[in-house]
């Protein structure tokens, strides 16, 4: 189907003729393949629709201008930044694409220790800006290569920096927002030309209305600049990295210390973790090796860590008795970082983190304390600029069985849910067998102390259509498994409700009947009157989930 | 290997955008953090290598076909090698550099290659140059009057392999590199009539038989000289040479004349006598840096391990970027009494491009022009009065920005204190 001449002629006098292309070689560039990695969808073997065009605005003005003829016309819209999932990409056959990547511009004010940025401004730009001034900034778990814009009002997610410096969607102070029907609204202390200090007024607050818990997905308008809380670092103004490619190592400067903390029992995992907060001592935290695998982490930071070793190596280095005994050693464990505000401080974190460690059981990992080991930990952490090392078995990985709740119930569970996925892994070769356990994630969530955002990655391989059904088989079992045993929802298919298996978004009667009579309805109600008011033309995609107040399934 | 060989490579592209960034560890600021030069120009996703894999999927899946603005997005990869070294910081089993350079292999087997293009293979046939309007009768005009060793008959230290620009365009330079050569006591040999062209942009811009042909002629004249090794001063002829004729069987040692310069004045056989007072930055040939690993031969295939994880039966070589050739012109700077050295932000394996990579000058000038006009303002960025390199093609280019900067080779910079010519 293609754009009307008229609609693309109109683009191009708004964003320029550089700007907008309906080639097929940029149409099909903007499409994800949902065998891969989709964020918390699939793996299914399709791909998402073909934009009509994909547009790159410049301004807010463009924006707004680029939503109001789509308005005009009734022509969906999806923006994103880093199209790292599929929530970024339109959901139909008569949508654009807006890439944002051209609205890159950020400011630091230092004295508010706020940030203001555009969408593509991402989050190792910020952070190497920022510790300018002393200054560092919340990066989740998806890694440095990701907008915070995006992170921050249009998405959610915890990291290693969460537990001290917050999740980005509480760091939201101040946005500004091309509603879906071409109005725009600027959140907080911004709207009443006060500045960006506050997401909650003098004036109006809409942040919850706008954002909420899980985000919007981009289906709501655009986010054209928002402000977020920034956080002291007590570190340089630039952190050098030595060593060779792709091993990196920052200079652990002398005020930090990284650690991985090796517990005796989930038990001792969990109030170790409750202490860590209730003792404010850290400032990076992150059960994040892990992600490699129990049976196989040890021999991965060998292979990650020396530039010379590669996934060849890992047979061997799995058959070294002292890489085994290491692997053993920390079966449940966790990385953290430790920063001190000046020298009293770091002593009494240091001296409360060994106190804890005592109380618990627990130890720190011997072959994590080498000097090369707390270097590499601290790069690693403090930007998750190796975060695509999850993809590094086979290209790709999803995550499930999530764990957000209380600690000690996780703790109760974590070992049948190991078991769980160690039993697919040696009854199938879908995914990389790594020893069953592979839960990754950040010591604290919304909430704050005693929850968690865990979740386990399954590593597949998206070229092998046997590895993705066979993932996609687990990926079916475990919401039943997890529902049948107590549990929420599982977080791999958390966004099957957003996409349909095509890859399609979902009609209003689809959704009507997936929500209809289900715990969320009443939120999905609200989401329909909130859409109505700021997208009536429905012109975003359905990862903002909506249920008809009048449906009654008798009236199909 | 075809473009359909790399469907699973393709495949299992994550999508990460790692590609489109210098490695993270490595990012200093907000405004020097793209490593891609046509990404961050052009700014669609199809030019990323990222993209690339998904245009290279369509191709196979025929969904496009190697025409068109398709061609004009694949045209476009300089060839750097940036994203490949940025990729694997995560990636063992993804080669995007390859994959890229298999796509503009693909435009010229459908036929669509450019009038340019062709003009250069026509020229590196007849006139065993690709500088279009230059003669083989005048490619050793350069050496004249130079007691250079007869190559074709006498044994040698060093082969001088200068390349086209020094041959046809800095002259005076190839004549003071020999001279700096004999100084120091080596013998230095040259092919004369038998010089010719190394080939390697028909390999960058997809021309394969052209650059094999080029390529075995070469070979087949080396195998008769009796050389220490061979000696170039330009990075794209380094990698040509030292990485793709070594996989076409050519097996004597390959130095870029740096890389012997250095090794020349550590053994005192060289001794500076003029002080050089300039603060200079310099900037990473891509293929004498993060491209100028030399090549490992390898045969195997793949193998997955522990159900699925994707590996190589027997071990494959790896190459990131991480064995180029960086120490060594740093090293000569650092020696020649005067001169300051202040590094740029993009620098080493992760360096950005110059804008001449992968034939752009001719086949994207404007692409070329932008790129070489985005690395000068981040040379001015450190405050130095210099930029300083060490292939001729960046010389070229980058001084074409005009950025009002001074642009030179570090071999202009050895001669000056040696006060040779002078």
């Amino acid at each position: 189907m293609a754009l009307d001449r008229n609609v693309y002629a109109k683009l191009q006098e708004i964003v320029g003729e550089r700007w907008v292309s309906e080639d097929p070689v940029h149409l099909e560039t903007y499409r994800c393949a949902s065998v891969q990695t989709a964020s918390h969808y699939g793996p299914y073997d399709n791909r998402t629709p073909v934009p009509q065009a994909v547009v790159l605005p410049g301004s807010t003005e463009e924006v707004q201008q680029v939503v109001r003829l789509c308005n005009e016309y009734k022509i969906g819209f999806k923006a994103s930044t880093t199209f790292w999932a599929a929530a970024g990409y339109v959901g139909d056959d008569n949508s654009i694409q807006l890439d944002m990547r051209r609205m890159n511009k950020w400011e630091i004010d230092e004295k508010n220790q706020i940030a203001v940025m555009e969408p593509y401004a991402i989050a190792a730009q910020i952070q190497a800006e920022a510790m300018k001034h002393g200054l560092s900034c919340a990066i989740t778990g998806a890694g440095c290569s990701t907008s915070i814009l995006a992170s921050t009002a249009g998405w959610n997610g915890g990291g290693p920096s969460t537990i001290s410096m917050g999740n980005n969607h509480d760091n939201l102070l101040g946005a500004e927002w091309v509603l879906a029907n071409g109005e725009i609204v600027r959140l907080g202390s911004l709207g009443s030309g006060s500045g960006w200090f506050s997401g909650e007024g003098p004036v109006f607050s809409a942040r919850a209305v706008l954002r909420g818990g899980q985000g919007m997905g981009g289906d709501m308008g655009v986010c054209t600049r928002i402000a977020t809380k920034l956080s002291p670092w007590p570190g340089p103004d630039h952190l050098p990295t030595y060593g060779d490619a792709p091993a990196y190592k920052a200079d652990l400067p002398d005020n930090f210390r990284a650690y991985t903390i090796c517990f005796p029992s989930w038990d001792a995992w969990a109030r170790g973790y409750t202490a860590f907060y209730d003792n404010e001592i850290i400032y990076l935290g992150h059960r994040q090796f892990n992600m490699f695998g129990r049976d196989l982490k040890a021999a991965m930071i060998k292979i990650i860590t020396d530039p010379d070793k590669q996934l060849a190596d890992l047979n061997w280095l799995l058959e070294d008795p002292e890489t085994q005994r290491q692997n053993a050693d920390m079966k449940i464990d966790t990385q953290i970082v430790i920063a001190g505000m000046t020298e009293r401080d770091l002593a009494w974190k240091e001296a409360a983190l060994d106190e804890i460690l005592a109380d618990v059981g627990a130890h720190k990992s011997e072959m994590m304390l080498t000097k090369e080991m707390v270097d590499y930990t601290l790069a690693y952490l403090i930007r998750m600029g190796h975060k695509n090392l999850n993809y590094v078995y086979a290209g790709s990985y999803e995550g499930n069985m999530a764990w957000s709740s209380n600690v000690f119930v996780d703790a109760e569970w974590m070992e049948t849910v190991v078991a769980l996925k160690k039993k697919w892994e040696d009854e199938h070769d879908y995914f990389a067998r790594v020893g069953g356990d592979s839960g990754l994630g950040s010591m604290t969530r919304a909430g704050g102390g005693g929850s968690t955002g865990f979740e386990f990655f399954i590593h597949y391989d998206g070229s092998d259509i046997h590895s993705v059904k066979g993932t996609r088989k687990y990926m079916d079992y475990t919401p039943i498994w997890m529902k049948e045993h107590g549990f929420g929802q599982d977080l791999g298919r958390v966004n099957d409700t957003a996409r349909r298996e095509d890859g399609y978004s979902y009609t209003q009667e689809e959704h009507n009947k997936l929500f209809y009579g289900t715990p969320s309805a009443h939120l999905m109600k609200y989401q329909w009157k909130m859409r109505e008011m700021m997208n009536p033309n429905h012109l975003g995609g359905t990862y903002y989930r909506t249920l008809d107040p009048d449906y009654r399934p008798d009236a199909d | 290997m075809s473009i359909k060989e790399y469907r699973d490579m393709q495949k299992r592209c994550s999508s990460c955008n790692f590609c489109k960034w210098i490695p993270f560890d490595k990012v200093k600021s907000a405004r020097f953090a793209e490593n891609c030069p046509a990404q961050a120009y052009y700014q669609y996703n199809a030019y990323s290598a990222r993209g690339r894999f998904q245009l290279g999927l369509c191709l196979v899946n025929d969904e496009l076909k190697p025409e068109g603005e398709t061609q004009k997005v694949i045209q476009s990869c300089l060839s750097c090698g940036a994203c490949d070294v940025a990729c694997k910081i995560c990636r063992y089993n993804l080669e995007p550099y390859e994959h890229n350079l298999e796509l503009k292999r693909e435009v010229v087997k459908a036929g669509n290659e450019l009038p340019v293009q062709t003009k250069m293979a026509e020229s590196l046939k007849e006139e065993h140059t690709m500088l279009i309007g230059r003669k083989m009768a005048d490619r050793d005009a350069w050496a004249r009057g130079l007691s250079l060793t007869d190559a074709r008959a006498e044994s040698c230290d060093v082969l001088f392999f200068p390349g086209c620009q020094y041959a046809y365009e800095r002259p005076e330079e190839a004549r003071k590199a020999v001279r700096v050569l004999q100084r120091a006591g080596v013998k230095v040999g040259y092919l004369f009539d038998q010089d010719a062209c190394c080939g390697g942009r028909m390999h960058q811009m997809g021309l394969q038989d052209s650059f094999e042909k080029a390529a075995s002629a070469n070979i087949a004249i080396w195998e008769n000289v009796q050389a220490g090794c061979i000696v170039t001063p330009c990075g794209d002829c380094y990698h040509a040479l030292k990485r793709r004729y070594a996989q076409l069987g050519q097996k004597k040692p390959v130095l870029h004349l740096t890389e012997l310069l250095d090794q020349l004045i550590k053994e005192g056989r060289l001794t500076f006598t003029k002080r050089i007072e300039k603060t200079v930055t310099y900037h990473d040939p891509c293929h004498l840096g993060r491209l100028g690993e030399a090549y490992e031969p390898w045969n195997g295939h793949e193998k997955k391990i522990r159900s699925q994880i994707v590996t190589w039966e027997p071990r494959r070589p790896r190459y990131n970027g991480v064995h180029g050739v960086y120490d060594a012109p740093r090293d000569i700077l650092k020696a020649i009494p005067g001169i300051t050295l202040v590094e740029m932000e993009r620098i080493r394996e992760y360096s950005f491009c110059c804008g001449a990579g992968g034939g752009c000058r001719d086949v994207d000038p404007e692409l070329s022009k932008w790129t070489a006009g985005e690395r000068m303002e981040e040379a001015r960025a450190t405050g130095a009065d210099v930029l300083v390199t060490a292939c001729p093609w960046c010389v070229k280019n980058l001084s074409e920005a005009h950025s009002g900067m001074e642009v030179t080779d570090v071999l202009t910079l050895v001669c000056e204190a040696l006060e040779e010519g002078e």
